[in-house]
């Protein structure tokens, strides 16, 4: 077995030791995120649409976001910022350091929140509900694509969380701005984008590509023209874009633990 | 002045150097302003120019009083740190290069963390350690079973490591440390904070696999039984700088002061003074004399002592390793 699933059983071996405390924390997770929802829905329904979509569209955004990101949190547990800037004060770091195994292994195995499944599975009963309400015309190649989306926001949002991990190595007590960073670039992408002034979709285009992530896929599987003009095939290009930014986080967490080395704590 | 056994020696520091740039933090709400904006920053010398060879199978004792540079310097040795000058060879390897390959072979305890997983039995740690360090299960078991036997851990084997005392979390810390047979093992204050039989434990554990495998120790400790106990010899770092580096026996010999003579009499003296040594308290049948080793010897006092009086019982006291350091860093003797 590999070290890293052993690693994971562990903590969902720990888990399972409080078993109450976790069924708890389902259920108010669950809840919490259906309350977001109605608020969320509450202010649309205001509105009738946003920027040209309905409700049920911006549901399908939302749906896809939420199973992404509850999939990410869940499997990226060890790179939460809040979780990794605990690791690095309290020393736990260095231990991992000490043992001959890759840390990508030991930092994802050092925490895998199974509770985080609650969020996947609100996300799935939104994204239901949205395709019920939708008339999506399905292909072989949209069915196809769908879980490569998918994949693709999970990369993406997890090099998120590896950036705002390796930001520690310099900063460590700056969590409250790095949570700024993934869970406001993350919840930008629950909403149409071009809802947003010009600049702020420009910083999400070509900095933090992640228009590409859910706002261009969504218009092609709704079947919605695209009003900004972009090439053809931006539908497509996700799941290369979350692999992109992957590679991109892990250089930038093999810096950051460069001048951790250069520098100590 | 270095002593080392065997031919190579297991690791070679040379001219070894560590600054930190540090934040000073600006006084009042002004500085703390200002610190946020343009923070001044100073230089620190952690470890300032530090060199020594240590021979395979030593133990060594590496002291210091807090912020000395001890932590620093073991931190380099293991890896953790990259250092400003300066080169570091253990058993071959540059410590901060290719890290996978070099912590295979070493095995470290740094006194206040642990790396066990807190929410699992003591035995599942080890499991876990034997498919991170690939240990084959027949030398994991031989291993193992002297260490729980050595290091008694059989009764809290199946405890999760959270609920263990800081004795037991520290027994099985060692054996964690040393399953994978590490050539040398690095202690950072590995009796802190316990109780003198698990200090006792500890203690004998380490000098029972430094004889029987010839693992090479380095430990920091603010306990000086520790030092006595264990190292033949001792480092002494202060300011960044090495300022001791010989046998326990040298160091107590150079700063040792006085030996102490306890005199029993056959009967009561009103004077009991003799040459070369002082008296240091006197009460109806007995005496206690301090003298300098590099003035008078033990047998000419004694045979002094002897000649005068009528003498019941003799002991002779080392000085007491404890003061000896103490005074070092206090009185800033070297």
């Amino acid at each position: 077995m590999p070290l890293v699933l052993r690693l994971i059983g562990v903590q969902l071996r720990a888990q399972m030791q409080y078993r109450a405390s976790f069924w708890i924390d389902v259920f108010g997770t669950f809840v919490l995120q259906i309350t977001g929802i109605v608020a969320i829905l509450g202010g649309l329904s205001t509105f009738g649409a946003v920027a040209g979509w309905t409700i049920s569209e911006v549901a399908f955004l939302y749906g896809m976001v939420e199973i992404s990101f509850g999939l990410m949190d869940m499997i990226f547990s060890g790179f939460d910022p809040p979780w990794f800037s605990n690791l690095v004060k309290q020393g736990q770091f260095t231990q991992l350091l000490l043992r001959p195994v890759g840390l990508w292994t030991q930092v994802l195995g050092s925490a895998f929140l199974l509770r985080r499944l609650a969020r996947v599975g609100q996300g799935a009963l939104v994204l239901v509900v949205a395709l019920s309400q939708l008339q999506v015309e399905w292909t072989l190649v949209k069915a196809l694509y769908l879980p490569l989306v998918i994949a693709g926001q999970v990369m993406c949002y997890g090099a998120l969380f590896v950036v705002g991990s390796a930001i520690v190595f310099w900063t460590i007590d700056s969590v409250e701005a790095i949570n700024i960073l993934t869970y406001g670039s993350t919840e930008m992408t629950m909403y149409p984008m071009t809802v947003y002034p010009d600049w702020l979709r420009n910083i999400f285009t070509f900095a933090v590509p992640t228009i590409f992530m859910n706002y261009f896929p969504a218009l092609y599987f709704l079947g919605k023209p695209d009003p900004l003009g972009f090439p053809a095939f931006a539908p497509f290009i996700a799941p290369f874009v979350g692999v992109a930014m992957l590679i991109f986080s892990i250089g930038v967490f093999r810096i950051g633990l460069r001048h951790y080395q250069g520098t100590g704590t | 002045m270095s002593t080392h056994s065997g031919a190579a020696p297991m690791i070679t520091v040379s001219h070894l150097a560590k600054q930190f740039s540090v934040t000073k933090g600006g006084r009042g709400l002004l500085g703390a302003l200002r610190g946020l904006v343009a923070p001044e920053r100073v230089t620190v010398n952690a470890v300032d120019d530090v060199s020594f060879n240590i021979g395979r199978g030593e133990i060594v004792g590496y002291l210091g009083p807090n912020g000395a540079g001890k932590s620093t310097t073991l931190k380099m040795l293991c890896g953790l740190l990259v250092p400003t000058r300066g080169e570091v060879l253990v058993n071959g390897q540059i410590p901060w290069k290719d890290r996978r390959k070099y912590v295979a072979n070493i095995g470290a305890v740094f006194g206040q963390r642990t790396t066990l997983w807190w929410d699992l039995p003591v035995i599942e740690s080890f499991n876990l350690l034997r498919h991170i360090y690939g240990i084959k299960p027949e030398r994991f078991r031989r291993n193992f079973d002297a260490f729980r036997a050595l290091l008694e851990l059989d009764p809290f084997l199946s405890t999760p490591v959270r609920s263990l005392s800081l004795g037991q979390r520290m027994r099985a810390d060692i054996c964690a440390a040393l399953l994978h047979d590490p050539s040398i093992v690095f202690l950072d204050e590995p009796t802190i904070g316990l109780d003198v039989v698990a200090k006792e434990h500890i203690r004998q554990f380490v000098l029972t696999i430094n004889r029987e495998r010839g693992t090479t120790v380095i430990l920091t400790t603010h306990d000086l039984s520790d030092v006595e106990k264990l190292c033949e010899r001792v480092m002494i770092i202060d300011h960044g700088k090495l300022l001791f580096d010989d046998r326990l026996a040298a160091l107590m010999q150079r700063f040792g002061g006085k030996r102490a003579l306890l005199v029993e009499f056959t009967q009561a003296y009103d004077d009991v003074r003799v040459a070369g040594a002082e008296v240091v308290s006197h009460d109806a049948l007995r005496a206690t004399y301090h003298f300098d080793r590099a003035e008078t010897s033990a047998a000419d006092l004694i045979a002094r002592v002897s000649a005068r009086f009528g003498v019941a019982d003799l002991a002779v006291r080392e000085p007491d390793i404890e003061e000896t350091v103490r005074r070092i860093y206090e009185e800033k003797l070297l």
